[in-house]
């Protein structure tokens, strides 16, 4: 695996000291009684790539969609603060958000197919966001409109403007939506599994384009990610999440290459290697969010636990550069 | 009536509780609907022992009357009573609805049935028959019958009930086809099962509950389609005491006896809502394609 | 796209020959015998004779049928003989306007009021307001029309003296007074759409709102209203349609009961008057128009669907 720390040459480079970007200290959200997401932290400087990685239920995606604001009160209760260029994002009012979403925050949904709107042109739909935060005129946003269909990798951007999404090909849908994120040039793109629902053989371009354009941008991303090796090698930085909250964070090579927590070890051996005979599924799964354990989340399913990891929650604790929750860090 | 019901799945009698009575039980509006019908199905019923006049008889001296002790709801300007005339409407209404719904889906499924069994020039012909019927609004298909057929209270029966073969028989040969190329009746038939017999046990319990749901929406138009003709001139004579002639006779007196058209106005709209409520609860309970919040 | 969209013509004209042939053979089922109620009481052997050959009636039925068509599709369609009156002259050129303009006007009414109230009743959902929708749009869907008509008169034209009772006026001759006549008719007819379009508008826009492109509309930045009436209800159009052109029997329902009430000489009143005077030839015209008119409409709400949705849209 050490080739896929290679290929993020931009790793090691990063400042760690400078003012970041998005500051998550001690976030939770909770629908009704249920816990989603808890004490969540997290920083991202300018710049920074970020892999939240975890099993589908972990509230990967919750956590991007709260980010973004579709996700927040009455709907769910927030509390905690999510910082997002020293604006307090759970206390802004919806018409300020509103001036972010698709301007300063970019989101990429899971599967364009479902995520465009079938009764609209694709340029109609990558023009809305030129409107609503540039004011760019009928004409200008035309233009733009086909320079992002461009830039994404969409050939011949002016024919393709007034195509309906059916007519587009899985890939090229998702070209279209991160035209559609990226428009405004955003500080910070949000990808939710940007390509699990595309054919392998397009998944590995999709990723390649969204990363080129971040780094031109000199946009931060977040990718929500469930593969463990594909974070680690497209981000700076990953963040293993489980049941909402988060295990274990900390620069990609370092989290990969000696995992500290139990579960990130778990994930960690998911990953078939070709050749070799060592497949350890984490038996079990995430506990349902009404039954909840009081203690550290993983420990029923954890082979380590031991008495105290089923009563009281483990504090994060900085350690070789990053942060894990767990009573037995070895 | 009868044949309509007789053709429930042959399953156990849990499971039809389980699949059909516990669902339509969570539907809080369509018991309601259910509640009200059944008032006015006990209405219906006993009549005769309710009824305080005979509800065809006369009495001009008496007319254009209020509610009163000697009539609780008032008379109308022959001077019949309006109590008991809105109980035996009751009673005509439900017959002529239920009767109306239970010939057309007998003629109905027998047509599509046989549609979807035969093939070939027969289902071509029957279809086309059936695009026939289709191709007119019931009402308008109704009055022409009712032209044909001449008035009175059998014929609007009739009427009503050819009116109504059209989306029966489609619906069936829909089903139908749907279930003939499943692999279980194709089985049946190799193992030397009877058609008959196919129909009976493998076809029929797997089309029964969508018609079933679709009879229970047609029996509310076919009594708002009753008391439309009646009110029209064309369906029920007097002085059978029919809703739809009632509210047409009140129509004269609205500002001076507005009671007249009132009684079977109200009971009319009252219990089209109750069969509207209980036929979206059917069709909630029965059919998993429609929205549980349509 | 040459073969689907022939095949669609052959299908719209198949059924419209069998409408035809329903038509027809509504006249010869239809009781009395047209050339002694042509001759009235007292008539000859031979101009019994004479007549029934004159009329073509000695012919075998096939034949019959064939010349009643040409002269059907050539707008001769007889003579009334009550008003005297030429049928074509008064089924399509006096009534068919009349109902017409009752259904747009009562569909125009029931859109109005409907579609906001099916927004609303979504967009709160299980709160009083939707709960009041939903009884308004049950009872509404339920209420008799020809009772509600009558209530209407009684009390905004009678009582209150608002609007007037009974009577027509035809608005492409005197627009206002037209209208104002066409008011009271227009809102018992639309009653009845009104409860049809909130709930359809309501139950699709509940399911549209809970699509992935919803919230990416919202993750674009746009606004509330915008995501509600221009990204959902763009896609809510098309179920509306739908149901709306289904439900097309119940208008002409609706419509017949409404022009009685009222008085409207549309073909509701055309057709309930002939079947009242045993005039089965003027009956014949109205059957035959109506299912035309059925087969027009829905063969436009057919051509709709490709305009209303992009995926159905053939290139």
């Amino acid at each position: 695996m050490d080739t896929a720390v290679a290929l993020n040459p931009r790793a090691a480079d990063v400042p760690e000291s400078r003012e970041p970007l998005l500051e998550v200290s001690d976030f939770s959200l909770r629908r009704g009684q249920a816990v989603v997401l808890d004490g969540v932290n997290l920083a991202l400087q300018p710049g920074e790539t970020l892999g939240l990685i975890g099993e589908s239920g972990a509230g990967k995606s919750t956590l991007a969609m709260a980010l973004i604001g579709l996700l927040r009160a009455p709907e769910v209760q927030l509390e905690g603060s999510l910082c997002f260029r020293g604006t307090e994002l759970t206390r802004l009012r919806e018409a300020d958000y509103r001036r972010l979403r698709g301007n300063k925050i970019g989101l990429i949904f899971q599967d364009a197919t479902a995520a465009l709107n079938p009764c609209f042109t694709v340029g109609e739909q990558i023009a809305e966001p030129l409107k609503r935060h540039l004011g760019l005129s009928k004409w200008d946003r035309r233009e733009r409109a086909a320079e992002l269909m461009h830039s994404v990798g969409i050939p011949e951007p002016r024919l393709r403007l007034d195509a309906y999404p059916h007519e587009l090909s899985g890939g090229m849908q998702q070209r279209v939506m991160i035209a559609i994120a990226l428009a405004c040039n955003p500080e910070l793109l949000l990808a939710d599994e940007p390509t699990s629902a595309l054919d392998v053989t397009i998944q590995a371009q999709i990723m390649e384009l969204i990363l080129d354009r971040v780094r031109e941008l000199n946009s931060s991303a977040i990718f929500v990610l469930h593969d463990l090796a594909l974070g680690a090698q497209v981000c700076d930085r990953i963040a293993v999440m489980y049941a909402g909250q988060i295990v274990e964070e900390g620069p990609s090579e370092r989290v990969l290459a000696s995992p500290l927590h139990p579960y990130t070890r778990g994930l960690k051996s998911c990953v078939v290697e070709l050749g070799s005979r060592r497949l350890e599924p984490i038996p079990g799964q995430i506990p349902p969010l009404d039954a909840m354990p009081a203690g550290c989340r993983f420990a029923p399913r954890c082979p380590k636990a031991k008495a105290i990891c089923g009563e009281q929650r483990p504090q994060a604790e900085i350690r070789d550069g990053r942060q894990v929750a767990c009573w037995f860090i070895d | 009536m009868q044949d309509a019901l007789n053709i429930t799945p042959v399953s156990g009698a849990s499971q039809w509780k389980r699949r059909f009575l516990q669902p339509l039980l969570r539907q809080h509006s369509a018991m309601v609907g259910l509640a009200i019908i059944a008032v006015y199905v006990i209405a219906a019923l006993f009549a005769p022992w309710l009824a305080t006049h005979d509800p065809a008889a006369q009495d001009l001296e008496a007319a254009l009357q209020g509610p009163s002790a000697a009539h609780w709801l008032g008379t109308d300007s022959y001077g019949q009573d309006l109590y008991s005339r809105l109980l035996y409407g009751a009673q005509l209404a439900l017959i002529i609805g239920f009767a109306s719904v239970a010939l057309g889906l007998v003629a109905g499924v027998a047509i599509g049935l046989t549609a979807g069994l035969m093939g070939g020039r027969t289902e071509w012909v029957l279809m086309r028959i059936v695009d026939g019927l289709l191709a007119f609004p019931e009402l308008i298909l109704a009055m022409a019958f009712m032209a044909v057929l001449g008035l009175g209270t059998e014929n609007v029966v009739y009427a009503l009930a050819l009116s109504f073969v059209g989306p029966f028989a489609r619906m069936t040969r829909g089903d139908v086809l749907q279930v003939k190329n499943q692999p279980y009746i194709e089985a049946a038939r190799l193992m030397g099962v009877s058609t008959a017999a196919v129909i009976w046990r493998h076809v029929l319990p797997n089309v029964v509950s969508p018609i079933l749901v679709q009879a229970g929406m047609r029996v509310s138009i076919a009594i708002l389609l009753e008391s439309g003709l009646s009110f029209l001139g064309i369906g029920v004579v007097p002085p059978t005491p029919d809703w739809g002639l009632m509210i047409a006779e009140g129509r004269a007196f609205i500002t001076m006896a507005p009671w007249i058209s009132g009684v079977p106005g109200v009971a009319l709209a009252v219990l089209l809502v109750a069969l509207n409520l209980l036929g979206d609860g059917l069709r909630d309970a029965f059919d998993p394609t429609t929205q549980k919040d349509a | 796209m040459f073969q689907a969209a022939s095949a669609k013509l052959a299908q719209t004209l198949l059924v419209l020959l069998i409408v035809s042939a329903a038509s027809f053979a509504f006249l010869k089922l239809a009781p009395g015998d047209p050339v002694s109620i042509m001759l009235g009481s007292d008539y000859s052997k031979a101009s019994y004779d004479q007549l029934t050959h004159e009329l073509g009636l000695d012919q075998p039925v096939v034949f019959q049928y064939g010349n009643w068509l040409a002269d059907f599709v050539r707008g001769d369609w007889g003579t009334s003989y009550i008003t005297n009156q030429d049928i074509f002259e008064l089924a399509v050129m006096q009534a068919l306007p009349v109902t017409l303009t009752l259904a747009a006007l009562s569909l125009l009414i029931a859109l109005v009021i409907g579609i906001p109230t099916g927004v609303l009743a979504a967009l709160y959902r299980n709160s009083w307001v939707d709960v009041l929708a939903t009884t308004l749009a049950i009872g509404g869907n339920a209420f008799p029309s020809f009772y509600l008509g009558i209530l209407l008169i009684w009390i905004f034209g009678v009582d209150l003296g608002w609007f007037p009772a009974l009577g027509f006026v035809a608005p492409w001759e005197d627009f206002w007074q037209g209208l104002w006549h066409l008011t009271l008719p227009a809102i018992t007819l639309g009653a009845w759409y009104v409860g049809l379009i909130a709930r359809i508008t309501r139950s699709s826009l509940l399911e549209v709102l809970g699509q992935p492109y919803i919230q990416a509309a919202r993750a674009r930045g746009e606004p509330g209203w915008r995501v509600v009436w221009v990204h959902g209800m763009r896609n809510v159009l098309m179920p509306l349609v739908t149901v709306i052109g289904l439900q097309l029997g119940g208008m002409l329902r609706g419509a017949v009961m409404t022009e009685v009430v009222f008085a409207l000489p549309g073909l509701g009143m055309m057709v309930t008057t002939a079947v009242l005077n045993r005039e089965y030839i003027v009956v014949q015209a109205g059957i035959m128009l109506t299912g035309l008119l059925f087969v027009a409409v829905n063969l436009a709400v057919d051509q709709t669907y490709q305009f209303l949705d992009p995926r159905l849209r053939r290139r």
